[in-house]
């Protein structure tokens, strides 16, 4: 009774939006999801997952990255333990995860199929094979000679920055952990990054929490393009071909997987290991490829680049980030406090 | 019951396979032992580099410490693709600068040079944290500014998985060849024993071909580790022949040696009862009763040869007094009624050898019965004594029985030891007397010497080794 109280009271204080999906089975037991994936986006996954296991109930709670990996720890730490999967953008968390212990081990023949980058010690795996694209309002670009690479994207700005002012968003890495997984990835490969934050120092670059307000703000013309966006959710959106124009950068595309892992502590973790299977298996990643949006990893999907909507000669040189101990360097709070200064600095006044 | 003895194969083959289990175990041991080192050598270069990398970023802003980790320090640890990675920044003091500040410090034994003067080396160690155990490596840097002095470390650690298995991978390589050499060995000895004791086969076929009395030695050509056992089986048949042959002379012998006065007794008794005359009866009586008597002492001769035979080869051997076993010789040879006197001279009291006490007294009592019998004309009266005297001399007893007899020439005196050989022809007895002295001589590794007495007749010298 108890334990239900405190459940209650959990869910009462935690800001995440749950959604149920009863067993239609059956009853074998319920798997709670934490993900940072809409609700919408992952559902057909769910209920894929279902036509073969009826008996299991999926509660699905949406949460922003941080938010989620925060909430985890401290329910681990305080001993409630919740979740039986995570699922997260934010590779680097998801890495931190793995490192400190909270994630249970996965073997299986789908887990050996996903690329080398996409897997870390069986615990953290990538689904999601997702560039990092810059996103053009068509109609705005219209007789301009479109970027194809940052060094390009410079140029640009600096012969015409007037045109560009207060006309570029991208990700405010210091609320999002994705955008700030890309910057520190950029800021790593890159010799042109600090070249490009400059010049977006110059023109009052517009920066975001979420995706979605960008690419609102782009359709509506308000901004010209947006750097280093997920492109899997422009192309999700309506009217997305008449709209945007996806450019994978010539001199490096930073390749982003969504990345899930089993908690070590999870209530259900048979249920669990049955879930994380199906979402790596060819039929898992064939669903979410047509029905969420997202583009899959298992190469045994043909038609990879066409599902990016490009063919692959136009595809500069994919940077996938690696599962691994690297990506906890930029989690480091000394780090972190860098280079969010040094980004700040940069840009001024923004915000 | 008979012991069930392992096969020769079983046995080579256990021996071996434990010889093997052994070294293998030895081997793994050491291999192990060196795999971990390099492994440890290996990674801990890493290890060292990324801490350096770390602490090469270090600096002092002020009252803080500042640390900038270049990505490619963690990064760099991706050689062991699937270990954690944990690190901490901290100092002057115990203060976290970075990383995770619950990291298990530096054992005290090693912790000792808190504060080094100079530039410290790396320094590692093993602890166990968040249930892994986790390789560390902990170096300093001396920040020295206004307001700011003292130490800062950086330790940098990693989950042991891919040392473990580059180990492993080294073990591996250096067993694997031994396992597979052992099984080539036992393979080896369990097909070749049964080749190289092939000759073994050749040697029973050429036994179980042979007739009963075969006893002619093996010439079956057999490998130089088969030669010894040939050569004692050869040996032990010669033997078995000397002894079946022997018996067998002995048998013809006496059946001889007995017939003929058996043949003159019966004709003697018959001669007997065809006499009517009571006084003829009787002298036929009279040599009946010495021809018996001769007989008598002919048997006796020939089974006390039998028995000396029979004990010279069996050779149980204790310790005894001689003088005790002369002097019962004397009692049982020397005739009550004799007309012949016999001296014993010793110059020792007791003389303690070892030996078959019961052969040497029979050999001393034929000696002193032919000394009697022999040496002793009636025609020499009260000088015709027989003396029996015991020295002891270098380590050795001379025993010697003289009497005033004819003697032996000397070109008589070799043939004198043959069996049913007799001085003169004219003389009683079976011959065998000397022939047992002889052989009692020989199995006691002593010998026998023919002499001739001062003033006439013949001393025998029998000498034989004392117990010192």
């Amino acid at each position: 009774m108890n334990r239900w109280c405190c459940l209650a009271l959990l869910f009462a204080l935690s800001p995440a939006l749950a959604k149920e999906y009863p067993a239609h089975g059956a009853p074998e037991g319920t798997i709670t999801l934490y993900s940072t994936l809409d609700t919408g986006v992952f559902e057909p996954l769910v209920v894929d997952f279902q036509r073969t296991h009826p008996g299991i109930a999926v509660r699905y709670e949406n949460l922003d990255a941080t938010p989620q990996y925060e909430r985890f720890v401290r329910e681990e730490t305080a001993g409630t333990h919740r979740a039986d999967v995570l699922i997260s953008t934010s590779m680097d968390l998801q890495v931190k995860l793995v490192n400190d212990g909270y994630a249970a081990r996965h073997v299986s023949p789908s887990a050996a199929a996903l690329p080398a980058w996409a897997r870390w010690r069986n615990e953290a795996f990538g689904f999601t094979f997702e560039p990092a694209v810059m996103v053009f309002n068509r109609a705005a670009m219209q007789g301009r000679v479109v970027p194809q690479s940052r060094a390009e994207l410079i140029d640009q700005i600096r012969k015409d920055p007037a045109f560009w002012r207060g006309r570029i968003g991208t990700y405010d890495i210091s609320k999002s952990s994705v955008g700030y997984l890309l910057a520190s990835q950029d800021v790593r490969l890159s010799s042109e990054f600090g070249a490009l934050v400059e010049a977006f120092g110059d023109i009052d670059l517009q920066v975001e929490e979420h995706t979605a307000t960008l690419l609102k703000r782009i359709e509506a013309g308000e901004l010209v393009a947006g750097y280093n966006l997920l492109g899997s959710y422009a192309r999700a959106r309506p009217g997305s071909d008449r709209n945007f124009l996806l450019v994978y950068p010539r001199d490096h595309t930073l390749v982003v997987a969504r990345t899930v892992v089993i908690s070590k502590n999870a209530p259900n973790p048979a249920l669990a290991h049955k879930f994380l299977e199906y979402l790596l298996s060819v039929q898992g990643q064939r669903v979410m490829a047509a029905q969420s949006g997202l583009p899959p990893i298992r190469k045994e999907l043909d038609g990879v680049y066409e599902r990016l909507g490009v063919d692959e000669s136009q595809i500069g040189v994919l940077r996938p980030i690696s599962l691994g101990p690297g990506l906890l360097v930029y989690l480091d709070p000394a780090k972190r406090r860098q280079m969010l200064d040094a980004w700040r600095a940069i840009l001024g006044g923004t915000r | 019951m008979r012991e069930r003895v392992r096969s020769l194969k079983s046995r080579l083959v256990t021996t071996m396979a434990l010889l093997f289990l052994a070294g293998t175990v030895v081997m793994y041991l050491a291999a192990r032992a060196y795999g971990l080192r390099a492994a440890d050598l290996s990674y801990d270069r890493l290890l060292a580099g990324s801490a350096l990398s770390i602490a090469e970023t270090l600096s002092v802003d002020g009252a803080r410490v500042r640390v900038d980790i270049p990505y490619a320090a963690l990064d760099m640890l991706s050689a062991a693709p699937e270990d954690k990675v944990f690190y901490r920044v901290f100092g002057p003091g115990a203060q976290t600068v970075t990383g995770y500040e619950d990291l298990p410090t530096m054992p005290a034994a090693r912790s000792r040079r808190e504060e080094p003067s100079e530039l410290p080396a790396p320094r590692f160690f093993d602890a166990t944290y968040r249930g892994d155990v986790v390789r560390f490596v902990v170096l300093g840097r001396q920040i020295a500014q206004p307001g700011q002095r003292g130490w800062v470390w950086v330790q940098v650690g990693q989950t042991r998985q891919a040392r473990e298995e580059l180990a492993g991978e080294l073990v591996l390589g250096a067993l694997l060849p031994i396992a597979l050499l052992t099984l080539l060995a036992l393979g080896l000895a369990w097909f070749g024993v049964a080749r190289a004791l092939r000759p073994l086969g050749t040697i029973s076929a050429d036994l179980a071909a042979r007739e009963p009395a075969d006893l002619q030695p093996m010439t079956v050509p057999v490998p130089a580790e088969v030669q010894p056992m040939v050569q004692a089986m050869n040996g032990f048949m010669r033997r078995l022949e000397g002894n079946l042959a022997s018996l067998r002379s002995f048998i013809g012998d006496a059946a001889h040696q007995i017939r003929t006065p058996l043949a003159g007794l019966r004709a003697q008794a018959q001669l007997a009862l065809d006499e009517d005359d009571p006084g003829e009866m009787r002298r036929g009586l009279v040599k009946i009763e010495r021809n018996a008597a001769r007989l008598t002492r002919l048997v006796n001769q020939l089974l006390s040869d039998a028995m000396v035979m029979h004990r010279a080869d069996a050779r149980r051997f204790e310790e005894f007094d001689l003088v005790d076993v002369v002097k019962r010789a004397m009692r049982d040879a020397v005739p009550m009624t004799g007309d012949v006197p016999v001296g014993f001279i010793s110059s020792v009291a007791r003389a303690p050898m070892r030996g078959d006490a019961v052969l040497l007294g029979e050999a001393i009592k034929n000696l002193i019965d032919n000394a009697i019998r022999h040496g002793s004309p009636e025609s020499l009266g009260q000088d015709a004594e027989v003396e029996v005297a015991l020295h002891e001399a270098a380590g050795s007893y001379a025993l010697t029985v003289s009497d005033r007899g004819p003697g032996i020439p000397a070109g008589d005196r070799k043939r004198i030891f043959d069996r049913f050989e007799r001085g003169s022809t004219q003389s009683p007895g079976a011959g065998l007397g000397m022939a047992i002295v002889a052989r009692v001589a020989a199995s006691h590794g002593g010998t026998v010497e023919l002499e001739e007495r001062d003033g006439g007749g013949l001393v025998v010298r029998l000498v034989l080794g004392s117990v010192q």
